[in-house]
């Protein structure tokens, strides 16, 4: 026991350089550095909770310091972001009061934030472009390093203004409370982006109340979304997922297809896993954000699925860009057109490149021919919901396989590994392979199989598996959570040890 | 009740967690279901990493000296084996069809110039021998002798990446057919696209999980890793593939086993000719020895008895056979798991002349600061199999090349410390006398990392390189070793070229002289001629002229 508590004389070095930004190990909300944050961040926050103003300076400096240890100096970056929309937001809004439009202004706040998307997003694309076209360093620029969560701020602050232009909300009066928006830690680096008519209020309110019940869920997403993204996630893609697409598995048709249906499940996990504990952590203080997932899977039509996946998103693009195109305002045909360019920019948006150009058009053209579908075909149903059973099974298991087809697109390097993983498939599959495939990764299967086992459950027993957390008491979440700590702790000392695979970031960093 | 603020609880819980969470910090590592379940250690970037690595480098030190003592053991029983000629024998032959005898060809400089390459990544030899082990094995190559290679690496040449690319080139260059070494049943499944392998009713065993095999079988893995024990009815069948020219077929397959008690082991060639041997009750490794014109395939199943098996040396009489000795996640200390005693039986067999130590990879993904404990353990591990396998030359192989993501932006930076971990393995090279190759810098020569995934040679985890990526880094390493051969041979072509020459300059002289003695005996007859019209003074002098021309001849 002595052993295990003798610490070096470098210990205090050590803890001030862990409180430096260090870009090897970034600050997410599974670390164990986080958890001890946390709890010196609590402290000051039971004493500020109750003045909304101190309360959300508080907040601001602990979530601008969180920025920095994710992601060092673009901080500044979030600032200059946060000051533009703060002011073009009070401009707008003066402008409007006045009887103007303002519409000069949010054009300006979305060329800044586009300007900043592009640049960070396809800057290494058209230098590696053009010095693939003529020659190895005809443009000689260091690779740009991507701000985290950059995507999700200037999303956010794009909605804001343009939110004040449709005179949906007030502006805000005070930057700090802007800045809380912006950046409010749980969700700042992979959403969910808020609806700011939704959130404002909640920093505006004079004290932020943890109900027992709030507290209960709060643990009850915590601990799920951990063992969703820290352990399901990371270990169908250590063991299976990322072998098989580096071809360590053969070259089997087999392996290529459970290969996609395992990165389905691996993406999904791994995203509404972070997501849960995000709003799980947001929970605890007293926040309520929105739902990101709703068990997508289930959904029997694409149009559905789009309600389904990444809500905040998807919502996002509905309400300021398919609406801003026109919507379905303008004829049928510029709806289709509306409906595949939306989806064709989402997945410009998760990197430029010809896969995610693919991608979208998949999506966008997918949700296109769906409509075309429901207007065409009598009794055509929209959502799953409201078709009989045989019917909505079909429907979900094709739906299933345009998604997880379409997440080849999605994760495959370009466009020859989607080439080759779908010829294995029409014409290297076997199933000689298959007892062989399986036995060798059989832990990968078996977390496979349980994972959508889980995820097929009715909606229903997930909410009663929440009520259930909440109702054992304290101590009953207490042991789920020290539970759910090394469970993920192991599994990950497991996963070094079996693949040599670090912790690494959540799938949807890099977007 | 159900209202009331709980928010205070955000303190007091989560310090709670935290104290439950360092609390599982004492409970010690344990097994369950045959898994190792690990202590975790929430406080570990606080703590000194090089003080634990410390502590496992020490327990391997243990396990190595008590290795060592048992080998001794085992080696004063093979003494005795001398003077008890009624052991049963350690190899079993079977003959089942007639092997051409090889025809010897003799090497040329010119065949292996197609393989070198002007950006060579040399061998550092550190060796201090008059003829190092390295330039020993050189020199066989050079002269056509049969080579064997083992390769022992980590998930980095799992499936044969690399290897397969190097074995196939060295065979082109060198001779020999088939895929060498192959497992008998590994606990999991593996996919080698050089060989199939089905496997039933065996019982496999890795050395990377000791805690799983039995008491018994602990000290007999070989480096190979697996081990499996199988009973009447136990199966395998190892089958060609023609993934590469010289692995289709071969004409030499020996069963690597171990049998305490009188075994019955029923073999099936080609899936139709059957044998049957009776393996002795013995405490050593014992070979099957198949021969035929053309092995296909070959199956093993037990009939009697139990057995441990490790595989099949698939082979040829003559050139190159490179054995695969891939175990994931080893960092090489697995090395230590497995018996000094078999290891050296093994070599006895097999006779390895070159020893490949590619390992690290996973070393450097832990994170670990201190790589000074890992040389020391390096060494170690280099010391254990100079040991197991005496005579062969040992290379140690540097780190690969890998880049990691510098944060959340997708761009890739070098993890850094692939220089600092090639230095101090170079360093255990040089300190134990065996040779080094600079992975990482043969990949660097090929543009690195980021041209390895942008060719699509490696995943994209700017980790490990796929069969593409191995065949480049087996192309490089294969000119690393082909040109110290092609020296040896235009060394030696020079030689002989410089030998012709003299010779057919001495034989040019000999002609020449022997025509000038043609000339002067024909004058000298002719004078004789002369003479007899002229007189006997001149005659007289002629003949002792013409006596010492001849005795001249006959000294030459």
């Amino acid at each position: 026991m002595g052993e295990f508590l003798k610490f070096d004389n470098a210990l205090w070095q050590r803890v001030v350089s862990l409180l430096e930004y260090d870009a090897a190990s970034p600050l997410t909300l599974t670390t164990g550095f986080f958890l001890f944050a946390f709890l010196v961040f609590g402290v000051g926050y039971l004493m500020v909770r109750g003045r909304a103003h101190l309360r959300t300076l508080y907040v601001v400096l602990f979530s601008l310091y969180f920025y920095y240890k994710l992601s060092g100096l673009y901080l500044l970056l979030l600032l200059f972001v946060a000051l533009s929309d703060y002011l073009i937001g009070r401009r707008v809004y003066c402008i409007k009061q006045r009887g103007g439009s303002g519409g000069g202004w949010v054009a300006l706040s979305v060329v800044i934030n586009v300007a900043i998307l592009v640049y960070f997003k396809a800057t290494n694309f058209f230098v590696d472009l053009v010095n693939g076209l003529y020659a190895e360093g005809t443009l000689d620029w260091e690779s740009v390093v991507v701000p985290a969560g950059v995507s999700f701020f200037v999303f956010q602050s794009i909605a804001y203004v343009v939110d004040i232009k449709r005179g949906v909300i007030e502006p805000l009066r005070r930057f700090s409370s802007y800045l809380f928006l912006l950046s409010f830690f749980p969700k700042m680096f992979l959403g969910p982006l808020v609806k700011a008519k939704e959130f404002i209020p909640q920093i505006e309110a004079a004290k932020a109340t943890v109900t027992r019940e709030d507290f209960g869920r709060a643990v009850a997403l915590i601990a799920g979304g951990m063992i969703k993204y820290a352990v399901i996630a990371k270990a169908i893609g250590a063991l299976f997922v990322a072998p098989a697409f580096a071809g360590k598995l053969g070259d089997g048709g087999f392996v290529a297809l459970m290969a996609i249906y395992g990165f389905t499940l691996q993406i999904y996990c791994d995203f509404s896993g972070y997501s849960d504990i995000a709003q799980g952590v947001a929970l605890m203080l007293g926040f309520r954000l929105p739902d990101n997932f709703d068990a997508p899977y289930h959904s029997a039509t694409i149009t559905e699925f789009w309600r389904r996946w990444h809500i905040s998103l998807s919502t996002w693009l509905k309400d300021y860009l398919y609406i801003s195109l026109g919507g379905n305002r303008c004829g049928s045909v510029r709806t289709y057109l509306n409906l595949i360019l939306t989806m064709l920019l989402g997945g410009l948006w998760h990197g430029v490149g010809m896969t995610f150009i693919a991608w979208g058009l998949l999506h966008g053209v997918a949700l296109a021919l769906h409509k075309v579908w429901l207007k065409v075909v009598p009794g055509a149903k929209s959502v799953g919901a409201q078709m009989g059973v045989v019917c909505r099974v079909v429907a979900t298991l094709v739906t299933f396989h345009i998604v997880a087809f379409g997440w080849l697109l999605f994760t495959a390097d370009d466009m020859t590994v989607v080439g080759d993983m779908l010829s294995r498939i029409a014409y290297n599959f076997s199933f000689e392979d298959v007892a062989l495939v399986v036995e060798g990764s059989a832990v990968a299967f078996v977390i496979m199989g349980v994972g959508y086992l889980l995820h097929a459950m009715p909606r229903r027993w997930d909410e009663a598996l929440r009520r259930g957390v909440v109702k054992v008491g304290v101590v009953g979440q207490w042991l789920i959570m020290v539970a759910a700590i090394w469970l993920v702790m192991e599994c990950g000392m497991l996963l070094a040890a079996e693949t040599g695979a670090g912790g690494g970031l959540p799938m949807y960093a890099a977007f | 009740m159900k209202n009331r603020d709980s928010a205070p609880r955000i303190v007091w819980f989560t310090l709670a967690v935290i104290v439950g969470v360092v609390g599982l910090g004492f409970v010690p590592q344990f097994s369950l279901f045959g898994m190792t379940i690990e202590r975790v250690d929430i406080l570990s970037e606080l703590r000194d990493g090089a003080a634990d690595e410390l502590v496992e480098y020490e327990a391997d030190i243990e396990r190595l000296e008590q290795e060592l003592a048992a080998m001794s053991v085992v080696e004063e029983v093979v003494v005795e084996q001398d003077t008890l000629p009624e052991l049963p024998p350690v190899r079993y032959e079977w003959v089942a069809g007639e092997v051409e005898p090889l025809e010897v060809r003799p090497l040329s400089s010119e065949a292996l110039r197609g393989a070198l390459s002007d950006a060579v990544v040399h061998i550092e030899d550190f060796d201090t021998l008059a003829t190092t082990r390295l330039e020993q094995f050189y020199d066989k190559l050079a002269s056509g002798e049969s080579v064997r290679i083992a390769f022992m690496g980590d998930s980095f040449v799992e499936g044969d990446i690399l290897t397969s690319d190097l074995r196939a080139e060295l065979q082109g260059l060198f001779g020999g057919r088939g895929v060498g070494f192959v497992a008998c049943d590994i606990p999991f499944a593996t996919v080698r696209k050089t060989v199939k392998r089905t496997s039933s009713a065996w019982s496999a065993y890795s050395v990377m999980k000791p805690k799983s095999v039995p008491q018994d079988m602990a000290d007999k893995f070989f480096v190979s890793g697996y081990l499996a024990k199988g009973g009447v009815g136990a199966t395998t069948r190892w089958q060609t593939t023609d993934a590469f020219p010289t692995l289709d077929s071969c004409t030499r397959a020996r069963v690597l086993l171990y049998s305490r008690d009188t075994s019955v082991v029923e073999l099936m060639l080609n899936d139709s000719i059957p044998h049957s041997v009776e393996v002795a009750a013995d405490e050593r490794l014992r070979e099957i020895y198949v021969e035929a014109e053309n092995i296909a395939s070959l199956r093993v199943k037990v009939a009697k008895g139990n057995i441990l098996c490790y595989g099949v040396s698939l082979e040829s009489e003559g050139g190159v056979a490179v054995d695969n000795f891939s175990v994931r996640s080893n960092n090489g200390h697995a090395i230590f798991g497995t018996g000094a005693a078999i290891n050296r039986q093994a070599h006895d067999m097999l006779g390895y002349d070159l020893v490949v130590l590619q390992y690290g990879l996973n070393i450097m993904q832990k994170g670990q600061r201190g790589y000074s404990n890992y040389r020391t353990q390096l060494c170690n591990m280099i010391a254990y199999a100079e040991r197991c396998f005496p005579g062969a030359a040992i290379l140690v192989m540097g780190v690969s090349d890998r880049w990691v993501r510098s944060d959340e932006s997708g761009s890739y930076v070098p993890i850094g410390s692939v220089d600092a971990l090639t230095s101090y393995q170079r360093a255990a090279a040089d300190s134990t006398k065996v040779a080094f190759w600079n992975t990482s810098q043969a990949m660097a020569a090929l543009g690195g990392m980021p041209a390895f995934v942008a060719n699509g040679w490696a995943a994209n985890d700017y980790t490990h390189i796929n069969f593409k990526g191995g065949r480049k880094v087996a192309e490089a390493m294969v000119a690393a070793i082909v040109e110290p051969v092609y020296d040896i041979l235009v060394q030696r072509e020079e030689e002989s070229a410089r030998l012709d020459a003299m010779r057919r300059a001495k034989a040019l002289e000999a002609e020449r002289r022997l025509d000038a003695q043609m000339k002067m005996v024909m004058s000298v007859a002719d004078t004789l001629f002369a003479v007899e019209e002229s007189g006997d003074e001149v005659m007289e002098d002629s003949a002792e002229e013409l006596s010492e021309v001849v005795s001249d001849n006959g000294e030459e």
